[in-house]
């Protein structure tokens, strides 16, 4: 309880930022924004149904995909005027998730584990190869587009506009996905996660319970999905890709599925680097990966688990935890300046343009890296590499023995 | 002679070529408190899980209450009246007790899919967990992690658990196991108490408890029903002597 009279203040900060961004931000990081928010919500939801209720599913762009279609088809229905004044468009969506939700839930709930997340692909993906036949629902291969139109006095024209409409509709679906963990059936999710065994023996119907989870992480989903499609004026069949159904699963655990908010942190971080830094480098989906498999040896808890471990180590060293934290902050700062530096080199040297410089001229030409030029040949270059990554290893060394020497003394 | 509560005949249950049960035959009164004893292997667990719908028989009826139970699902059993514990705790270790009991209490109520309220405002729901908490004596208890308890105070959040849906059969499988003797005196007299007006058909292999608690004793031998009575006619019988009391008679 302590804990929340802590982090109310810290919500309440968190949501006054949000609120002021337009004024801070460019156009392009205002965009950025909202499809921040948006993934925010999807992992959210993803959350609900994989983190709490303990089913693992892997074809999450489905109804997410099917919220963004179904919203489409509203803004576009009634000769474009739309089903719906703008504002309110992402309920069609929403409805749709939920509606597909119990569908497709009924069937993979039926089973768990292994098979579950079997069945929850395999209909992502029967999906993704149906949507590019069926033209009419899907708009083939090019897609459908549409326009936003004016309702309630506003024009959703501007960035600004949109960035508010998203803003309060995740909001509002984040509060609703909270007051779930707190109904009977969002404690029942957990229970579910636990012993799905012993809820059958204390008269639960466990395939209903499965199913309940299921729809209701289908309709967030989806309007998730809505909200796209309201800020992109398109949907496309690639939101069936079997990568966005990856990336809410990555994206969720990198944050932790074990806070509430940890999901919307991890998928808010991830697409902001995703939009940073994709840009700068073809190897992002690969640096995706190595946080992935990095957060998942180390942190098991995600980045909110960080948090946890940080807070620990003030509480047991008090002020001596600041020369550990330094510490591993820069080992990690040398690790990955090394890590980076290797795998923009070796991307370079591995391009195609590359390999047709090489053969025309003489052997192993300088490659372009941060407005320098580097020959691959050249002793320098792999000390660039090695040098970082050997100090900022021999440092992490010396901070886990510090660290570990002081716990032990605080522990007697 | 009232209608029985449990009624069991012929019932059968085969592991591929190897029969478990072979033809027990039973009749449970209500309001009777019945001890099932047997060596290991005799059965026992095995009988439990065909009676609370976790195995479907091969062959026999089962009736409880007046209605075909035989293969039916846990849950739909349970809801007719019928709670079982388990042999092995069987419980939400990740939750807290409160919790745990909670959930149990929670069912009868239909409150599954009820969305639009918080759990916190069921007052109660609450009420009724704690009362329940205090009855097993885990009040202390409530915020600990099931999990993170110690093996007797499993059994007795076990024993709140199977209490919480007020059914009118109760199925302990060995509540008492790994308890001191303290504690299983305690929970000797619970189960007396909470049984009342109920009927209990217990597992258990302290045989002081046995005695003391049962009105009336079944003895289960390869499978089968070898022989029902009062614990004085049990502790006579020559087949049951022989088969089972013997070794703790000459022990």
């Amino acid at each position: 309880m302590a804990h929340m009279r802590t982090s109310i203040p810290l919500l309440l900060g968190g949501v006054a930022v949000l609120v002021a961004l337009p004024l801070l931000l460019s156009a392009g990081l205002l965009n950025a924004s909202v499809q921040m928010l948006i993934a925010a919500l999807f992992a959210s939801a993803y959350s609900l149904l994989s983190g709490r209720a303990g089913m693992l599913s892997f074809g999450h762009a489905a109804y997410f995909g099917v919220g963004a279609f179904a919203t489409v088809h509203a803004m576009n229905a009634l000769n474009g005027t739309g089903l719906l004044p703008t504002p309110l468009l992402p309920l069609a969506g929403a409805g749709a998730g939920l509606a597909f939700g119990v569908v497709a839930g009924w069937f993979a709930t039926q089973r768990t584990g292994t098979a579950f997340a079997m069945i929850t692909l395999a209909i992502a993906e029967l999906l993704h190869a149906l949507a590019p036949q069926l033209r009419g629902w899907f708009g083939g291969e090019s897609g459908i587009s549409t326009m936003r139109m004016p309702a309630w006095g506003l024009n959703f024209g501007s960035t600004t506009q949109v960035y508010y409409l998203t803003l309060a509709w995740v909001l509002a679906a984040l509060a609703l996905l909270y007051f779930h963990t707190l109904t009977p059936p969002g404690r029942l999710t957990l229970a579910l996660r636990e012993n799905e065994h012993r809820l059958r023996f204390l008269g639960y119907d466990v395939h209903g319970l499965g199913v309940s989870a299921f729809a209701i992480s289908g309709l967030f989903s989806g309007l998730a999905g809505a909200l796209q499609v309201v800020s992109n004026e398109s949907a496309n069949y690639v939101v069936f890709d079997a990568g966005v159904s990856a990336s809410v699963v990555l994206n969720s655990y990198i944050g932790g599925v074990t806070a509430f908010l940890g999901p919307a942190l991890g998928a808010a971080l991830m697409t902001f680097f995703g939009y940073a830094v994709s840009d700068a480098t073809q190897a992002w989906l690969l640096y995706q990966g190595v946080i992935f498999v990095l957060v998942m040896m180390f942190m098991p808890d995600g980045l909110v688990g960080l948090l946890a471990v940080i807070g620990r180590l003030v509480r047991t060293l008090g002020i001596r935890a600041a020369p550990l934290m330094a510490g591993w902050l820069l080992a990690g700062l040398l690790l990955v300046a090394g890590g980076v530096f290797l795998v923009e080199l070796v991307q370079r040297l591995c391009s195609q343009d590359y390999r047709a410089m090489a053969r025309v001229g003489e052997a192993w030409p300088a490659v372009r890296l941060l407005g320098r030029e580097w020959l691959p040949a050249a002793a320098g270059t792999w000390a660039t590499v090695l040098l970082p990554l050997a100090a900022g290893g021999g440092l992490l060394a010396m901070v886990h023995g510090a660290q570990r020497r002081w716990l032990t003394e605080g522990a007697k | 002679m009232t209608a029985s509560i449990l009624r069991i005949a012929g019932l059968r249950k085969s592991f591929g070529d190897t029969e478990i049960i072979r033809g027990v035959e039973f009749d449970l009164a209500p309001g009777e408190r019945r001890a099932l004893i047997g060596p290991n292997g005799a059965g026992k667990s095995t009988l439990f899980h065909l009676i609370s719908g976790n195995l479907a028989p091969t062959a026999g009826d089962i009736e409880f209450d007046g209605q075909p139970i035989g293969g039916r699902t846990p849950q739909r059993i349970n809801r007719a009246g019928l709670a079982r514990s388990f042999q092995i705790t069987n419980i939400f270790p990740k939750l807290t007790v409160f919790e745990n009991i909670r959930l149990a209490v929670m069912r009868k109520h239909r409150l599954q899919y009820s969305v639009w309220r918080r759990i916190a405002w069921v007052p109660w729901l609450r009420e009724a967990t704690e009362q329940l908490l205090e009855r097993v004596r885990l009040q202390q208890r409530a915020q600990t992690l099931a999990g993170e308890m110690s093996y007797s105070e499993q059994r007795s959040l076990e024993l709140a658990m199977t209490l919480a849906s007020n059914p009118k059969l109760i199925l302990l499988d060995e509540p008492m196991a790994g308890m001191s003797s303290e504690e299983t005196e305690y929970t000797m007299h619970l189960i007396r108490e909470v049984t009342a007006g109920r009927a209990l058909l217990i597992v258990e292999h302290d045989m002081d408890v046995v005695f003391q608690l049962a009105d009336r004793i079944s003895v289960l031998v390869y499978g089968q029903v070898i022989a029902t009575g009062t614990p004085e006619e049990i502790r006579r019988h020559q087949g049951v002597r022989e088969a089972y009391l013997g070794e703790e008679v000459a022990a």
